[in-house]
């Protein structure tokens, strides 16, 4: 079995309100994944539920063999579980290479040698530039390419990628697109949530869509394009597209 | 198109004016330094030996809580009950049961490191005001407790050293050993927050403080860092209520473990600079002395007087220069390194 | 059977009374956001002002109230344009250590105007009001029923006047208020002003029951704290049902075990509550672990 993570019958509930319903899948190593669904579907909330952000009213999460339902982010981070957050969430008072250092610690112990990986992976994403600028200069597209450099500088087993594309340039979105193609063959495993949705649909080996914190559709992007649940749940009752 | 200010933290041997977080030396940490030290040489006049062992304590007090406040994020506004229950802890061992504060001061660290930890995890799930409140709180409820248990601390009537010199009873006729001796704790806290600041542990503080959720999903347990960092705070300053002790020899819970102690601690870190190992010593070097120096000269004629100066200028530097006074000289400093 | 009777409902009142000192707090930290700790010093203004009135002419606290309300609402705004509002758009240490700079500010200033001696004023009224078998100074009980009525005018004008529902919005949202049009500075300069003036309503209220000396808002504004957390920061019903079970734990521990132990008593309930229901008895759900402006 070379699932790297599986979901078994989640559903997380706020109050009177369930987010997430009853959703189960499983992830191949090596595989990337993509997330898409209206607003207000649940991804973020399965996101949080995966990084240990939240833990599931109901069923279990299992990890590389593991059952981690019920660890807490710190400690599923340190098993290999990298995200990036929505709203770019930076330590304000450090510089972009300390932001990546932090994350960083968790492959090398010393400072100098987290810091070379932290620059390392800042190249990755095109911020070879702004290292030792302090962050609060960035401009919100660049804080998500911090986002994405501060969780691969982990060198994690699986990354969660939540709408990195958000304020991105078209130019920037296909670097970014192809950038994120590239890494399952670096033994990265990707579940992308997007809404911009024909990066997600040109590089990703599969697609699951939630609606109302169900899964509707699991299958190859072509595939889930013609489902009509899937228009239905984006477009409404009557649209047709051919 | 690289906005702001460059930092060089590493590569740039030339020595720099103004310390910078990782760098070791700085010109400027140097000549405070050798300031220093002449003071402690120097024969000073009584009262100012007074002001200068006042100035060292205090600046290794704030040091201290800086660690808490300014490092780890975690503002608290109940250290004094650390600083009394560290005097009380040394001294009470000392006049009960005789043993030498030199070891009677680390089981007072020993015990306020405890309480340190303790308050941490009290006060796990709150931020801002709450967090404030909780922990004067907590030091208003160590202070009645101190004023209460008459048997343990002497009571309102306080706990009393007797004035014997002696090395062994770490009581000193001259002045000038203490000032030698509060020198000697402003140094070792310093080390302890300039090491702090350049380790990894170091950057887990800061991440825990600018954002608990980003540190978790790095991998950082902010609960642990929390309680860690303030164990150590309260342990050094616990410290350093010992130190007091040994010095004034007087002790009472109204003075030591007042709203009053615990305001200035927060106070000099952050009129120096929250969150730099420079600035509370910079905020003690320049408050300690103009507050002793206006409490002697103006506290006989207007009662009062030397405090509504000092209060007011609090305001003002308060509003309008929000990073202290190391925040305005690293701004400074900033301009002048730029290319 | 009796004496615990006449404890409960005395500390009721009194209760009710430090309710009235705490609600302007409640209401500031719910709208601004920040914590006022000069919030004792206003009180010791307000009662200062209350008893230089009754001196000046004769008067009693009450009628002084005419003035003083709108003495401390001219305050209020004056402190917020010079000390609070420089401070709100900077970290929150900032309004922190400007409102405890007034704070001994203005001690030091009341200290050297009034010196350190305790004023009073004359009792208003000769005898006790007696309910059954429990008697009351009548001062206790006229502060009651000027909490219950205060309270439920507070009530009205947020629930049903436009200026309630501007300060509801910005309570929930401040920038989408602005966006709708609230002018949101007004609405802080408003509440502040107005918070400072239900702390000089009380201050006319208690003077007839306290002495006032530079340091006395030390003793209440912790009290107020307390409180103002137990009953959930920004809820004037909270501040009411807060007021009163601290009147009533003190009233009972004050006679039940040493008066001394009466003040740890609240504050161990102060750190209970943070510990296990942060967010008070009546508070927005989520308050205390997002504090304010993390």
């Amino acid at each position: 079995m070379s699932a790297i993570v599986t979901i078994a019958d989640v559903s997380h509930r706020f109050g009177s309100l369930w987010a997430v319903r009853d959703v189960s899948f499983s992830v191949e190593r090596g595989e990337l994944l993509g997330l898409i669904g209206p607003n207000g579907a649940g991804k973020s909330t399965l996101f949080n539920l995966i990084a240990g952000a939240l833990i599931p009213t109901q069923g279990e999460i299992v990890f590389d063999g593991q059952n981690v339902s019920h660890w807490r982010s710190h400690h599923i981070a340190r098993v290999g579980i990298a995200r990036t957050f929505q709203i770019p969430k930076p330590y304000r008072q450090l510089s972009v290479v300390e932001n990546v250092m932090l994350t960083a610690f968790q492959r090398e112990r010393s400072i100098s040698r987290a810091r070379s990986l932290a620059i390392e992976t800042l190249a990755d994403v095109g911020l070879k530039d702004y290292v030792d600028v302090p962050v609060t200069a960035l401009t919100v597209g660049l804080l998500k390419r911090l986002e994405v450099a501060r969780a691969l500088a982990m060198r994690p087993k699986l990354v969660l990628f939540d709408e990195i594309m958000a304020g991105l340039t078209p130019t920037e979105v296909a670097t970014m697109t192809k950038f994120v193609g590239g890494l399952p063959a670096r033994g990265i495993t990707v579940i992308w949530v997007e809404h911009v949705l024909y990066a997600i649909m040109k590089t990703a080996s599969r697609i699951m869509v939630l609606n109302r914190g169900e899964l509707i559709a699991n299958g190859e992007p072509a595939e889930v394009a013609r489902d009509p649940a899937v228009v239905k749940a984006y477009l409404g009752e009557d649209m047709n597209l051919a | 198109m690289s906005g702001g200010v460059t930092h060089q933290l590493s590569g740039r041997r030339a020595l720099q004016f103004f310390p910078r977080r990782g760098t070791p030396f700085s010109v400027l940490e140097f000549l405070l330094l050798i300031v220093c030290i002449s003071l402690a040489g120097v024969g000073l006049p009584q009262n100012l030996q007074d002001v200068a062992v006042l100035t060292f304590l205090w600046a290794g007090l704030a040091l201290a809580w800086n660690i808490a406040g300014g490092y780890a994020g975690l503002i608290s506004f109940g250290h004094a009950a650390f600083f009394g229950i560290g005097a009380y802890t040394s001294t009470i061992l000392f006049v009960r049961a005789g043993i030498t504060p030199w070891i009677g001061i680390w089981c007072g660290a020993v015990l306020t490191g405890a309480f340190g930890a303790l308050l941490a995890l009290i006060c796990a799930r709150l931020r801002g005001p709450f967090l404030i409140l909780s922990t004067l709180a907590a030091a208003e409820v160590v202070r009645i407790g101190a004023l209460n248990w008459a048997s343990l601390t002497g009571g309102p009537e306080g706990l009393s050293i007797p004035p014997v010199p002696g090395v062994a009873n770490m009581v000193f006729a001259s002045k000038a050993t203490y000032v030698v001796i509060m020198l000697l704790f402003l140094l070792g806290v310093y080390a302890i927050t300039k090491f702090l600041e350049g380790s990894r542990y170091g950057y887990y503080l800061f991440s825990v403080r600018d954002d608990a959720d980003a540190a978790s999903a790095a991998g950082v347990n902010p609960l642990a860092v929390r309680t860690a960092a303030m164990a150590l705070s309260a342990g050094l300053t616990g410290i350093g209520g010992s130190l007091f002790a040994q010095y004034f020899l007087y002790l009472d819970p109204t003075f030591v473990i007042s709203p009053e102690i615990s305001f200035q601690f927060a106070l000099l870190a952050a009129v120096g600079g929250l969150g730099t190992a420079i600035g509370p010593v910079l905020g003690s070097f320049l408050i300690t002395p103009m507050s002793e120096l206006l409490r002697s000269y103006l506290g006989s004629q207007a009662a009062g007087l030397h405090l509504v100066i000092y209060s007011a200028l609090l305001i003002v530097v308060m509003l309008y220069f929000p990073g202290g006074i190391a925040g305005a000289l690293a701004r400074l400093a900033g301009r002048r390194n730029k290319p | 059977m009796s004496t615990f009777g006449q404890l409960v409902l005395s500390g009721i009142f009194i209760g009710s009374i430090y309710a009235l000192m705490s609600m302007g707090l409640t209401l500031i930290f719910g709208v601004l956001r920040i914590v006022n700790f000069a919030h004792g010093e206003f009180l010791m203004l307000g009662m200062y002002g209350a008893w230089a009135i009754t001196r000046l002419f004769g008067l009693n606290p009450y009628v002084a109230a005419i003035a003083v309300v709108p003495a401390m609402f001219l305050f209020g705004a004056i402190v917020h344009q010079l000390v609070v509002r420089p401070g709100l758009d900077k970290p929150h240490l900032v309004v922190v250590f400007a409102t405890m700079g007034l704070s001994i500010f203005m001690q030091n200033v009341a200290l050297m105007i009034m010196t350190a001696d305790l004023w009073d004023v004359a009792p208003i009224f000769s005898r006790s009001v007696t309910i059954g078998p429990f008697y009351f100074k009548a001062e206790l009980l006229l502060g009651f029923v000027v909490t219950i009525v205060c309270t439920f005018f507070l009530r009205w004008l947020i629930r049903t006047t436009y200026l309630g529902k501007a300060i509801r919005a910005t309570v929930q949202d401040g920038e989408a208020a602005m966006l709708m049009g609230i002018p949101v500075p007004r609405i802080f300069l408003i509440t502040f002003a107005g918070g400072s003036a239900l702390v000089g309503l009380a201050a006319c209220i208690m003077m007839p029951l306290f002495s006032v000396f530079p340091t006395v808002g030390l003793n209440f504004v912790l009290i107020a704290f307390v409180i103002v957390v137990l009953g959930g920061m920004g809820s004037i019903e909270g501040a009411l049902l807060g007021g009163i079970c601290i009147g009533v734990v003190q009233s009972l521990s004050s006679y039940y075990v040493a008066p001394a132990y009466g003040q740890m008593f609240y504050f161990i309930l102060f750190l209970l509550v943070m510990i296990f229901r942060p967010n008070g008895l009546l508070g927005q759900k989520g308050a205390a672990t997002i504090g304010i402006n993390d």
